[in-house]
């Protein structure tokens, strides 16, 4: 059983006058324990269809069901709480709060779940191991440095055993050598906590680490590899693009 | 330069929320600014131009160098008449009555001052023409029959009456009903607007036969002539009648009379000079705010004006040039306030005078000077936000702002501190004058409030810590996050904070100075109005009327009381008008007692004193202004000459704000030839019920003599009301100064949530709730009112102890501090409520935000 299914997804928004149709019917599933990288050129309706799966936003037409929710019928609240348990976002600009340290970052889904931080200490102490900031537990964002803000997100993200992870651009705030360590990250918390994580990105090398790629043009997915490396999903992108470029000329 | 206004105004108008609120602030600061200063010039110059036009034409007049309750013999008119420089000399004769059927319509203020009732002048209808202005709009004008019985009132004074012309109108005077015929109306100007209209004049002759005043006069109107109408001329002619008449007798400039109703707001006058410069302070923080806020606003906006060429001080000018744009359309809004803001001032000083103010005028220095202090403040104001838009990079253009982290903390502390202990020490040590001490301590409230909004970011996070596990309880684990928020911009926190500390000092500051009023006033008026019942009349009740009083059945003791004013001759050489309230030592001490202001005094010794005569007790606020000590003597004017009374004692008395001195019969007798009383206190023999002898001597005595008995208790219930009443106008400017509080925190919560669009929704994305959300902006919120309320309890019970000092200091007013209880819940109370109900639209807002915009937002 798949534990994320898109069924012909839609979405449009307003532009003044004009509709954009970000996108136009996407059909999706994500196994369970599965590293999906979705790509492709800007303006593709990647993110769009990264915070539709992740409740965030609702489709104008079409179904998302995760973990056996489905999104659609749920209101706000409903929504909201579904995201509490069941989905863990990173952000490329880390989000992290200021005013915590990089433990209560890491434990702030509990802690809006109403949770005694210490009665989770263990999680959070192997979430600290596993992203290698034990003794940087203590420090605020601003003590830390990108990549270390980067690891303290991806452990938050773990912390409620999510469903599935949703990472948008993880590391297209890092330089290559943290990226590398980032999706290396995300790589193990797959393999070894066999978590389910989607990743939107535009770059190759971090796309690699996916047991996927999903490429979308125009709000719909055109293409799929599995298991290829760098080199060769970036020449795919590269071919998606050089066909848009010359449609549009 | 043009593209700087052109810029400025287009900013302006793109944020029509923000321009209105940065106006708001100076319109703030100007309108009261102005509204004070329109107040006080109104009512002085009515109060003047009262007596200006009640003299009219008249450039001078002499009065009764005694005292203003006893006239002098007409007789003397021949010898102003051949002084040169006199046009011509003109009598007249003033009297205090009531109409046959109605009930004493006196009340007594805690002031002194007595209305109601009908002020008669007996004048010379041939010659007062000459001096005033009478616009009479029915029937005519007094006959030039000195010894009729006729009359002329102010219309409006008989609409209300049900009087018109021809009607036969029954007054009340110490011997009994005299009948007078109305043969004319008069309009409400000029000496018409005497006693608000209640106002008539009669001829002379009549006015000393029916007042059994017969040769006397109360004034003397002198018209000069043509050369000696003006200047040195008529300070000449003044000296000539002065040495010609001879120290019986004052020569005055009609205005000055005056001065004994405008002394009276010299309290009011105090306060509201303070509460305008704490007015300065929040307009100022409530532009600095928004201006604060607008640059946060337009970071992105004003990085890519730096990125196409706009240099750091074209920036700075291009911040002040919308400063100084604010400035003159918020000063220019603040002089209309400013004006409206007056009128219920002046409505304020109106129930305080019984005298209607009728000439508003703006004064064109106040004017200049509120709206040059609206724009001096409001550049002032913005000039820290201009100096940070300057130092904004072009690369904010293109990239996400981190917040910048402000090391206010440290520097604000050593500041803070510093600048709170030279207020200090200008405020409680200060070797000048209270006069200059007055002015340093003006200046620095208003550093006291600056050096404390520094300290503030260093309480910041020790008060979050302390009160976290309460915002726990409260507002659950997400309130906690709103909680720390505050610790993120410490200067933004700071300035929420001082605004409501600033409301909450006005609070508290106007409880402790009303508190202490109410205090001393009551202990006062527990003991002053003494005995039982008080019988008193609008008219002079005979002396003999006491011991018939004491006659009636439960009737234990009765003791007389008269006030009326006498001249104190200060050693300097300047007069001060004084009440002097005459009592019967012997049976005062059986009815009452006086509040002796040192508790190591012999009561009985002090009595007998008083009454062997030439001595007098004085109030502690005579004591205080002027330094007068027991056995130290005070010189009155007399009709026997001036005298010098002993001071025997100083007794707390607040009657006519204090000017008081209390004096024996037999020298009001002897020395001011006066025996009337204008009321009895009466003690009631234990067992007899209160009420019953009330009714007993009200059958007996009310109707016959023109009597009002009234119970102390009922009289003494009336006095808290009275106070209250006369500090409500400070009220006012505590609720705006609350008001703003509000704005000022609706505003930096607003700037919060912007700032953290994204973090916002980040949170919501990790499954916060949109009340979650809302909890936490109430949270952060409530931290600040808490950490404001606890500022401002502390600065305002320095500022309640602060004014009580200027009142001693300048007023010779020595009140009791009580701390005021009522006051700091009241005030605790209200900076969380505020602080929650500004917060409702900000967190609604942040609750709004969608989750996708919020987390692309940059």
């Amino acid at each position: 059983m798949p534990i994320l299914q898109a069924q012909a997804l839609r979405k449009q928004y307003r532009l003044g006058e004009h509709t954009v149709h970000a996108l136009a019917g996407v059909d999706f599933l994500v196994e369970k324990g599965e590293f999906v990288a979705i790509m492709g050129p800007s303006g593709s309706g990647k993110s769009t269809l990264l915070h539709l799966l992740g409740g965030l936003d609702k489709p104008s037409d079409g179904e998302v069901t995760l973990a056996g929710h489905r999104l659609s019928i749920l209101n706000d609240n409903q929504a909201t709480l579904v995201r509490r348990r069941n989905i863990g976002f990173v952000f490329q600009f880390f989000n992290l709060l200021p005013t915590l340290t990089a433990e209560e970052n890491i434990a702030l889904p509990l802690i809006i779940d109403g949770q005694d931080m210490r009665k989770h200490q263990a999680r959070i102490a192997a979430l600290l191991e596993l992203v290698g900031l034990t003794d940087r537990r203590q420090h605020k964002p601003d003590q830390l440095s990108g990549g270390e803000q980067q690891r303290v997100a991806i452990a938050r993200a773990l912390v409620t055993e999510p469903a599935i992870v949703l990472a948008d651009e993880p590391t297209g705030n890092l330089d290559s050598k943290t990226g590398t360590a980032i999706m290396e990250l995300l790589r193990r918390s797959c393999d070894e906590l066999g978590q389910t994580i989607i990743a939107v990105t535009h770059d190759p090398r971090a796309a690699a680490y996916a047991d996927r790629a999903v490429f979308l043009r125009d709000g719909q997915i055109i293409q799929e590899i599995k298991g290829a490396g760098a080199d060769e999903i970036g020449q795919r992108l590269r071919l998606i693009v050089n066909a848009m470029e010359e449609l549009q000329l | 330069m043009s593209s700087t206004y052109l810029l400025a105004f287009r900013s302006l108008r793109a944020r029509p929320a923000r321009t209105l609120l940065t106006t708001l602030g100076v319109v703030l600061g100007v309108a009261v600014i102005l509204a004070i200063s329109i107040t006080n010039l109104s009512t002085i110059d009515s109060i003047t131009n009262l007596f200006n036009e009640t003299s009219g034409k008249a450039h001078l007049a002499v009065i009764s160098a005694t005292t203003s309750d006893q006239g002098f013999p007409e007789g003397i008119l021949s010898r102003l008449t051949t002084v040169p420089g006199v046009k011509v000399a003109i009598p007249s004769l003033q009297a205090q009555t009531m109409l046959a059927d109605e009930a004493a319509q006196g009340e007594v203020s805690i002031f002194g001052v007595t209305v109601g009732g009908l002020t008669l002048y007996g004048i010379d209808p041939s010659l007062d023409r000459q001096a005033r202005e009478y616009k009479i709009v029915a029937g005519q004008f007094l006959p030039l029959d000195l010894e009729a019985y006729d009359v002329v009132l102010v219309k409006d004074y008989a609409d209300e009456k049900h009087i018109q012309v021809g009607s036969e109108l029954e007054i009340l005077t110490s011997t009994g009903v005299e009948v007078l015929r109305v043969v004319g109306l008069m309009s409400k100007e000029g000496p018409g607007q005497l006693n608000n209209g209640a106002f008539g004049i009669i001829p002379l002759r009549a006015a000393q036969e029916i007042f059994a005043r017969l040769g006397d006069v109360d004034q003397i109107d002198v018209v000069a002539t043509a050369q000696a109408a003006s200047g040195a001329e008529l300070d000449r002619l003044k000296s000539a009648l002065q040495a010609r008449l001879g120290e019986r007798y004052t020569v005055v400039y009609p205005a000055a009379r005056g001065r004994r109703l405008t002394q009276m707001l010299d309290i009011y006058q105090i306060g509201l000079n303070f509460f305008s410069i704490i007015a300065i302070f929040v307009g100022a923080f409530l532009i600095y705010n928004a201006f604060s806020m607008t640059v946060v606003e337009r970071t992105r906006e004003i990085g890519m004006l730096r990125t196409v060429g706009m240099t750091r001080r074209q920036v700075m000018v291009q911040i002040l040039t919308e400063a100084s744009i604010l400035g003159l359309l918020g000063s220019a809004l603040g002089v209309g306030a400013g004006i409206l803001l007056s009128q219920a001032l002046i409505w304020a000083y109106e129930f305080l005078l019984a005298q209607e103010v009728t000439q508003v005028h703006v004064p064109w220095d106040g004017l200049a000077t509120s709206v040059a202090v609206g724009i001096f403040v409001t550049l002032i104001a913005a000039a820290i936000p201009a100096w940070q838009a300057g130092r904004i990079s072009p690369l904010e253009a293109v990239r996400i702002r981190g917040s910048r982290r402000a090391s206010w903390a440290r520097r604000g502390l050593l500041l803070g501190a510093t600048i709170l202990v030279i207020s200090y020490l200008t405020l409680y040590h200060n070797p000048f004058s209270p006069a200059i001490h007055y002015e340093m301590g003006r200046i620095a409230v208003f550093t006291m409030f600056v050096g404390a909004t520094l300290l503030i970011p260093s309480t910041v996070g020790v008060w979050e810590r302390v009160v976290r596990p309460w915002v726990r309880r409260i507002y659950g684990a997400e309130g906690q996050l709103g909680s720390r928020n505050t610790q993120r911009n410490e200067l933004r926190t700071a300035l929420t904070v001082a605004a409501l500390m600033v409301g909450v000092t006005m609070i508290l500051g106007i409880r402790g100075m009303t508190s202490a009023f109410e205090h001393d006033i009551r202990n006062w008026i527990e003991v002053y109005i003494g005995g039982d019942l008080y019988a008193y009349s609008s008219l002079p009740v005979p002396y003999d009327l006491g011991p018939r009083l004491e006659a009636v059945e439960g009737v234990a003791a009765v003791t007389p009381i008269r006030y009326f004013d006498v001249k104190w001759v200060q050693p300097d050489g300047d007069a001060q008008v004084l009440t002097f309230m005459a009592v019967d030592p012997p049976s005062y001490r059986r009815v009452t007692s006086f509040v002796f202001a040192s508790s190591q005094v012999d009561p009985d010794r002090l009595l007998e004193r008083l009454a062997a005569g030439d001595a007098v007790f004085i109030s502690s606020v005579l004591s205080e202004k002027y330094g007068l000590q027991q056995d130290d003597t005070i010189r009155l004017a007399t009709r026997r000459g001036e005298r010098d009374f002993t001071v025997a004692a100083v007794v707390v008395d607040f009657y006519n704000q204090g000017l008081v001195v209390q004096g024996s019969w037999k020298d009001m007798r002897r020395y001011f030839g006066l025996n009337e009383a204008i009321g009895f206190m009466l003690k009631i023999q234990p067992g007899y019920a209160v009420d019953e002898a009330q009714s007993r001597i009200e059958r007996l005595y009310g109707e016959r003599r023109h009597l009002t008995i009234a119970s102390n208790k009922a009289l003494k219930s009336r006095v808290p009301a009275l106070t209250t009443r006369s500090f409500s106008m400070f009220d006012v400017l505590a609720i705006i100064g609350m008001i703003v509080a509000a704005l000022g925190v609706v505003n930096t919560l607003t700037m919060s949530v912007l700032e953290r669009t994204q973090e916002i929704g980040m949170l919501r994305s990790l499954g916060m709730t949109r009340r979650q959300v809302g909890k936490m902006i109430l949270a952060e919120a409530g931290m600040m009112g808490l950490n404001g309320a606890a500022f401002g309890l502390a600065f305002g019970l320095i500022l309640s102890h602060l004014l009580l000092w200027a009142l001693t200091a300048l007023q010779g007013y020595e009140l009791t501090y009580v701390l005021p209880t009522e006051g700091i819940v009241v005030g605790l109370l209200i900076a969380l409520v505020v602080s929650q109900l500004a917060a409702l639209w900000p967190a609604r807002r942040a609750a709004g935000i969608r989750i996708t915009e919020a987390i692309q937002f940059e």
